[in-house]
């Protein structure tokens, strides 16, 4: 049964990336209503959340698929976004230290990196399609 | 929103003891160590929101009988559910179940019988991912006659879902805030209620002062010689400008104001008030009025250095991609020309004063 909870992890991270995606399709939503109110460069930032969200879910999909580069792809993302969550909380800047913070923008990266770490997750991927799908 | 309600905070404390326990019982329990990982880890997170239910109970049950009996439901049935992993309509009823809870929160919230929290929102954040897990299919896993259905379920509904009570909780958050958030991000220092005459006349004299004080300002050239520069973008209704010399200047001096809010009309910047400014964050100033004279500080705001502009944080504490989440220092404005909604030291200018100005 080894084998089952191991070749679960990917489908774990792509629910934790799909949530992530989710989250950041909102705060794309969330400065729409600023660009109306005369903040331009907000819709540029608005995109780029869209995008990010949109590559989320991609490298989501890959990873089911047990793809190598999207496991490498999402462990960068991952780890920028654990470091850059971090510092937040570590510059004196006023950002939130709530627990939905700690979870979204700390915990969730955690969990992702922790699901598709170590050597019996690597050497699933980069398997041929027919066999993993 | 974004604070964690005195009462709810049990629920928190339950959650961080209970969870070591509830993945101790997952990977140890037979019953669980056969399943594969995402139904483990669905175990675990409805065991943990479970408690966080029971755990609310005491103190709803004096005020609220009704919210008592259905967080006792709702915990005994995670915790059944958490447990009975080999039971037929295990993944069916835990996806009802979840989503019902989801909802019912969202029902609750918007008709105003709880104000969203930190604990709230966290244990939704919580049940997502349970949802999640429930629903995804996994390889090796005895084949699932539904499994197509699970996975569009899993990649249109969560996001779905999310999305609505994410929404749904913000913009009640934001029509309805309570008395300390008067205005959209904005907390307000705590006073008195009713101002005493030393206060209205403290108030009087700070608004006399200060108003006399920016005279010259009227003119945005006077105000650009003595150091004052725009603070974001001047297509805005209005925009605030600071002047770096006064950063360290003492609190609530009416000759060297921080700040200066100007009216971007169609015949140049119109002088609109002062604006006094802390140092450091978290620390409100003298407040000579009372209520009259309250600070207000603006939590949780996105700000992004690209054009110096702002946006709100989402319920789930993000913000757009390239804007970070930072709070202001306490601010204090005494606006000089009529401010009909608020008065001469409201956190905000009436917008239709701003318009009614352009027009002139």
């Amino acid at each position: 049964m080894k084998g089952v909870n191991a070749t679960s992890r990917p489908e774990a991270a792509f629910v934790l990336l799909l949530m992530q995606a989710t989250f950041w399709f909102l705060a794309g939503i969330s400065a729409l209503p600023f660009v109306l109110g005369g903040e331009v460069y907000m819709l540029l930032l608005a995109a780029f959340s869209f995008a990010l969200a949109g590559f989320t879910v991609w490298s989501g999909m890959e990873v089911v698929w047990r793809r190598t580069w999207a496991r490498r792809a999402v462990l960068v993302l991952e780890w920028t976004c654990l470091i850059g969550s971090l510092l937040m909380l570590a510059l004196p800047i006023g950002a939130n230290r709530g627990p939905v913070s700690l979870l979204v923008n700390s915990v969730l990266p955690f969990a992702v990196i922790l699901l598709l770490r170590g050597k019996a997750v690597r050497n699933q991927f980069g398997t041929p399609r027919s066999v993993t799908g | 929103m974004y604070d964690v309600a005195p009462t709810h905070a049990i629920g928190l404390y339950a959650a961080l003891i209970f969870l070591p326990l509830a993945v101790l019982v997952v990977r140890r329990g037979r019953k669980h160590r056969t399943q594969p990982g995402t139904v483990q880890i669905a175990c675990v997170l409805m065991a943990v929101t479970g408690v966080v239910h029971l755990s609310l109970i005491p103190d709803h049950l004096a005020t609220d009988p009704l919210t008592s009996v259905l967080f006792l439901f709702n915990g005994v049935a995670f915790l059944a559910l958490a447990g009975a992993v080999r039971w037929r309509w295990w993944r069916l009823s835990s996806a009802a179940l979840l989503v019902a809870t989801i909802l019912g929160y969202l029902f609750y919230v918007d008709f105003r019988l709880e104000a969203p929290d930190q604990v709230g929102l966290a244990t939704k954040v919580i049940e997502f991912a349970a949802l999640g897990m429930v629903l995804v299919p996994v390889l090796n896993e005895k084949p699932m006659r539904d499994r197509p259905w699970y996975w569009a379920l899993l990649a249109s509904g969560l996001p779905a879902l999310m999305l609505v009570s994410g929404t749904g909780v913000w913009i009640e958050s934001l029509a309805h805030p309570d008395p300390r958030h008067v205005h959209a991000g904005a907390t307000l220092q705590s006073t008195n209620v009713v101002p005493t005459s030393g206060q209205q006349a403290a108030a009087t004299k700070l608004y006399e002062q200060t108003a006399a004080a920016i005279v010259p300002f009227q003119d945005w050239r006077q105000a650009w010689a003595a150091g004052y520069r725009p603070a974001g973008s001047t297509d805005m209704p209005s925009t605030h400008w600071f002047n770096k010399a006064y950063e360290k200047a003492s609190v609530l001096d009416p000759q060297r104001p921080q700040g200066l809010v100007y009216a971007n009309t169609h015949h140049g910047p119109v002088l609109l008030g002062a604006m006094f400014q802390m140092q450091r964050i978290g620390a409100f100033g003298p407040d000579p009025g009372g209520p009259l004279t309250a600070w207000h500080q603006h939590e949780n705001i996105c700000f992004t250095p690209i054009g110096l502009e702002f946006s709100l944080m989402t319920p789930y504490s993000t913000c757009p991609f390239g804007a970070i989440d930072v709070t202001a220092p306490a601010m204090l404005h005494v606006w000089i020309v009529d401010n009909p909604k608020g008065g001469p030291f409201a956190v905000d200018i009436d917008p239709a004063a701003v318009a009614a100005i352009d027009r002139t």
